[in-house]
């Protein structure tokens, strides 16, 4: 028998806030667990298992999802936990449909970074002999590859401000991210050093927020919505933790792990980069998102920035994770937005849309890394 | 259009905890050796058979996993690869003279006085032992020699273990739900709960969705501060983390009006009484604390046994 193929039947997610001051993770996470149902025909009631994902480090408690599965809907279901980007969650459903074993699958990542201190999270994930001691952690590692890249780009930290610009004002248009004010590219430069030569806008901004994402078999999915974006090739793999061992100083592999997940994906598919019409991409930092760009064969090394802004692949429509990265959901917030843009293209300026690539990543400079193929 | 929780601004503040974990951690025998030896002002490398050197010494290649041959001494200078600038401090990439890797460590020198390729050497700090921090950081050495990886014939004993502690802050916010709760106990003295879907029995603590039917909550249901003990234990072992002297009474109580457990600590003056009084079915009730309450579960202090 053939594997099943699976759809990407709803989505929900909350508003993404750099503070929710006033919902704790439940309240987030059964927000978007209620509302993802709305319209789908399908109930609580019809889903077969729950996969959730969510720092243990950032919730401040130790297998936090046992205290949200209530608000998981996950009550006598099977349910477990990914301790990685939600894109694995998703990457473990589909498996789990594809096998026959399950029908339909709820994906539900959440995150509240505001309650913790973000650079102590990023410390707890670098070695404690040799590098947490010294200070190298998420910042210092973006900090070097930002260096690396503009030397070997030609690109200013102009170009980069522009790009984050863009980004930011792409987030404001969907009205999904909430931004007080509007950074230009002179703010962006402008804002305190993150680690030279960024600037800390030129970071992705850690949010709070929750995602869920409805998967189901074919022909479930095409019988609950009207148009759904099937999930055709996934691909996931893990770089070496040493920043410095990851092949030094070479652009072209500073981002080898992506590039490996991206090839399984597409080998999947059966198509490749430039049939895409649709990237959401993942990056921790600018720098992050076009060494992403160049790894998933969308530009040619140190040539991210054109396809970023003006390629023919639209890239980060939804303004990608510079303005909004809810840690730990990023990934599956990207997958969320891209089956929507292709499911109902009319909301996103129309077309006819048919392949989009997701990407998700995890860890310092993102060591790991997991890329989606969907079609519709 | 986005989700959004039932919420409204709330007066309580965040509450505010804190994670400490005590670790002992375990270098192993190459970063044993390393932080053994840097009060010999010595730089432990590993060599592996391909005669690539690594400094600092790993017990594996970072890339091909294998082992190494033998421990060696780096020499103190060598080459800045990349530096940036973080909270002010200069962290670059250091690439010892005669080594094959690069690793990071502080970079004693402005950003602006730093280029790609410059020659710097290891500034050690005495006070320091048993630390990559012995080293201070790396200081621009223009004119140091180039220096050689030398073998290691005798060496210190590996540390065996680190002792190291996290601590992480937090600011949990309550929500609209828990939020209520503990405004009700701090201005009332009371227990609020909701009414699960279709019943008149209270959730405690309050929530959205109710975890069983996933399904809307009802309205709000004050819960009386006498109960029923439907779980317990009694607690005679002290533990890391414990509020309390032991013994005592770890108890699980449904509260007069609720549905779901609350957890809360009954005192014993003797184990064998306690033993016979205290156990399922048992009927407790509140004792709060005396003063000003906080909006917090302890402003209950115990639970005591009504005596019928």
């Amino acid at each position: 028998m053939a594997l099943s193929k699976v759809g990407v039947v709803a989505t929900a997610q909350t508003e993404f806030r750099p503070a929710w001051n006033n919902a704790q993770h439940i309240d987030l996470i059964s927000s978007v667990v209620t509302s993802v149902f709305k319209g789908s025909g399908l109930t609580i009631d019809d889903v077969d298992f729950i996969i959730d994902s969510g720092s243990d480090v950032l919730d401040g408690r130790s297998i936090s999802n046992c205290g949200f599965l209530g608000a998981l809907g996950a009550h006598h279901k099977e349910e477990a936990r990914v301790e990685e980007d939600g894109l694995w969650a998703a990457l473990y459903g589909v498996n789990k449909i594809r096998s026959g074993s399950s029908s339909v699958g709820l994906i539900v990542a959440y995150s509240k970074p505001s309650e913790s201190n973000v650079d102590l999270y990023w410390n707890a994930q670098v070695e404690p002999f040799y590098q947490r001691p010294v200070g190298f952690g998420q910042r210092a590692a973006n900090g070097i590859l930002a260096q690396r890249y503009l030397a070997e780009s030609g690109l200013s930290r102009r170009d980069l401000a522009d790009l984050v610009a863009e980004r930011w004002a792409a987030a404001a248009t969907s009205g999904k991210v909430a931004i007080d004010d509007l950074p230009d590219a002179d703010a962006v430069l402008a804002a305190e050093e993150g680690a030279a030569p960024l600037t800390e806008l030129m970071f992705a901004r850690p949010v709070d927020g929750a995602v869920a994402v409805l998967i189901a078999r074919e022909d479930i999915a095409r019988r609950v919505s009207r148009n759904p974006a099937f999930i055709t090739g996934m691909g996931t793999s893990m770089d070496t933790h040493s920043l410095a061992a990851r092949e030094a100083g070479r652009l072209s592999s500073a981002a080898t792990a992506a590039a490996t997940a991206a090839a399984m994906a597409y080998r999947n598919a059966g198509w490749a980069s430039a049939d895409a019409d649709i990237a959401e991409i993942s990056g921790s930092s600018v720098i992050g998102e076009l060494l992403a760009i160049e790894a998933l064969g969308l530009a040619e090394a140190g040539k991210g920035l054109s396809a970023a802004r003006d390629g023919k692949v639209a890239i980060n429509r939804s303004g990608g994770a510079l303005p909004a990265d809810p840690i730990m959901a990023t990934g599956l917030v990207r997958l969320a937005e891209a089956s929507r843009q292709l499911s109902q293209p009319e909301l996103f300026g129309g077309g006819a849309p048919r392949r989009a690539i997701v990407h998700g990543a995890g860890g310092v400079a993102m060591q790991n890394n997991c890329v989606f193929t969907l079609e519709v | 259009m986005f989700s959004a929780p039932d919420s409204y601004p709330i007066d309580l503040p965040t509450f505010h905890s804190e994670i400490n974990l005590p670790y002992t951690l375990t270098p192993g025998r190459a970063a044993g050796t390393f932080l053994a030896e840097v009060k010999n002002r010595r730089i432990v490398a590993s060599r592996f058979a391909s005669g690539q050197v690594v400094a600092p010494a790993q017990d594996f290649s970072s890339t091909g996993g294998e082992e190494p041959e033998a421990f060696v001494e780096a020499p103190h200078t060598g080459v800045l690869t990349a530096f940036t600038r973080v909270d002010g401090q200069v962290i670059g990439f250091i690439r010892l003279d005669g080594c094959d890797n690069d690793f990071p460590h502080r970079i004693l020198a402005e950003l602006d006085d730093l280029s790609i390729g410059q020659r710097v050497e290891a500034a050690w700090d005495d006070s320091v032992e048993q630390s990559i921090l012995a080293v201070k950081g790396f200081k621009p050495a223009p004119d140091a020699p180039l220096g050689t990886v030398k073998p290691l014939e005798t060496m210190e004993e590996p540390l065996g273990v680190i002792p190291y502690a996290m601590k992480l802050d937090y600011e949990h916010a309550y929500g609209p739900y828990y939020g209520r709760m503990f405004d009700e106990i701090r201005e009332n003295g009371r227990f609020m709960g909701v009414r699960s879907p279709g019943s008149d029995v209270a959730l405690l603590p309050p929530r959205e969705i109710d975890d069983v039917a996933h399904s809307r909550t009802g309205t709000w249901k004050a819960c009386e501060d006498t109960g029923t003990i439907r779980g317990c234990s009694i607690i005679n072992m002290e533990v890391y983390g414990q509020t309390r002297k032991v013994p005592y009474v770890y108890a699980e109580i449904v509260l007069d009006g609720a549905s779901t457990r609350m957890i809360h600590v009954i005192e014993i003056d003797s184990l064998e009484e306690a033993k016979e009084k205290i156990k399922p079915g048992t009927r407790v009730r509140a004792v709060w604390t005396q003063g000003e309450r906080k909006g917090r579960v302890s402003d209950i202090e115990r639970f005591e046994v009504i005596e019928e």
